[in-house]
């Protein structure tokens, strides 16, 4: 049985209207009660409805052109391969065992490489910083790019961004460090650029990264957000 | 667990699709969307540029997250609707500033006329089937109790806080937040029925 008290908590939260302490704990209880949820669901529809009460406006033609074009630029044509038969079929056998072989070689070079790569570092702090390349995704400018060189054992880096226009009035990018032993991204601080779209900033994540995999910038409201809200624009691994 | 109908369904599995990738989808997705999606946007923003902005914006994270949606919290519609709500709502906070609306109100009428100019052409046969539903949804939310209906009206396209409707209207917290969740709950029944 749901209160009406859990009824008008589920009524402020579909709004956004609860505050930030409140919604952890709503969170929680709607993740252990179906009914809550059902609730919660039945509010939302009909928090719908209330949208559906404005005057009825159509956008223009031109507003759906420029969302396909930006959603076409991310899209990657799949590439079709026409199914023929090659008239030797024991070539892509052999080529395949070749191929593992060669693998396995390349593992083991790999190996040995990994451990002359341990021991230059352990006595080499340059040789401590990981090199993370950023590459755009919408809605970020195709030409935009960022670098981050990021130091495990000091738990900070240095990040260049180039070609990213300032955002919007009331928007800021937020820099995250994306972290194997996180659950969430972890935020490493706001990023402001130029009149050029350059900006080079010192940052440190706001907790302890030690297996980051990748980082990434986001817009999101002035002045950052604790938990990543708005779209990714530029992300990348080492 | 909540009945879907026919539409919620169909939009559900557009938006599979979208999740895939598929631009088509995306395409017939954004021509059922973006009427009342962008007439939500113009209502809070108050004007066509700003409006047509914060569509471009919702319609790339639906692009981007289509695959985060679940089904279980809320329909397709519900929850396009709270996201343009959401991106309207970063807007006005950006401007410093907050759009008291009344649904019905002349400034609203006045708003909407100002966008026409920058509006496409909708066959006749969808602007009244149009017409005919947010005019019965709107006798729905007019056939709430005033008070619900304003508390609805102040949350929703206003963006006030539960404490700033408290304030404006010179009630105490609890019975807001009782009229916000009675007249939503009463104004889904309505819809239902």
């Amino acid at each position: 049985m749901i209160s009406e008290e859990q009824q008008d908590q589920a009524a402020l939260y579909v709004l956004g209207l609860l505050e930030t302490h409140e919604v952890a704990a709503f969170e929680s209880e709607l993740k252990a009660n179906a009914e809550l949820r059902d609730i919660a669901r039945e509010l939302r529809e009909a928090a719908g409805c209330v949208a559906l009460t404005a005057s009825s406006r159509t956008p223009p033609a031109s507003l759906k052109q420029r969302i396909m074009r930006q959603i076409a630029i991310t899209t990657e044509e799949p590439v079709l391969v026409s199914p023929q038969r090659a008239p030797f079929g024991w070539v892509p056998w052999a080529i395949a065992a070749g191929l593992a072989v060669f693998c396995g070689l390349l593992a083991l070079d790999r190996v040995r490489l990994e451990r002359q790569l341990a021991d230059i570092r352990a006595v080499d702090p340059l040789m401590q910083t990981t090199f993370f390349t950023l590459a755009p995704s919408a809605p970020a400018p195709a030409d935009a790019k960022a670098t981050v060189a990021w130091q495990t054992g000091r738990q900070s880096g240095v990040i260049r961004i180039t070609n990213l226009p300032a955002p919007q009035p009331g928007k800021d990018y937020q820099l995250w460090a994306v972290d194997a032993e996180h659950k969430d991204p972890i935020s490493a601080g706001i990023v402001r650029v130029d009149k050029n779209g350059v900006a080079q900033v010192r940052f440190k994540p706001v907790e302890k990264a030690e297996h980051v995999k990748a980082f990434a910038i986001s817009l999101e409201r002035e002045g950052g957000v604790p938990k990543k809200e708005g779209p990714i624009l530029l992300v990348g691994s080492a | 667990m909540v009945e879907e109908t026919a539409q919620q369904i169909a939009d559900r599995e557009m938006m599979l699709r979208v999740g895939r990738g598929d631009q088509t989808a995306f395409s017939a997705l954004y021509d059922r969307l973006s009427g009342p999606l962008y007439s939500l946007a113009l209502k809070m923003l108050g004007n066509a540029s700003d409006a047509q902005d914060a569509l471009q914006e919702v319609f790339l994270q639906i692009w981007s997250r289509a695959r985060t949606y679940d089904p279980e919290k809320s329909s397709v519609f519900s929850w396009t609707v709270l996201l343009t709500r959401s991106r309207a709502i970063d807007r006005l906070r950006a401007r410093d500033r907050r759009l008291r609306v009344v649904v019905g109100s002349t400034a609203d009428e006045a708003r909407t006329a100002e966008a026409t100019n920058a509006s496409t052409v909708e066959s006749a046969a969808d602007t009244a089937n149009k017409n005919d539903e947010a005019a019965h949804l709107r006798s729905l939310l007019n056939n709430l109790p005033s008070e619900q209906r304003q508390a609805i009206d102040l949350a929703f396209f206003g963006h006030l806080t539960h404490h700033e409707i408290a304030a404006q209207l010179g009630q105490p917290l609890g019975t807001v937040k009782a009229r916000i969740r009675r007249g939503l709950l009463r104004l889904r029944e309505q819809f239902r029925t």
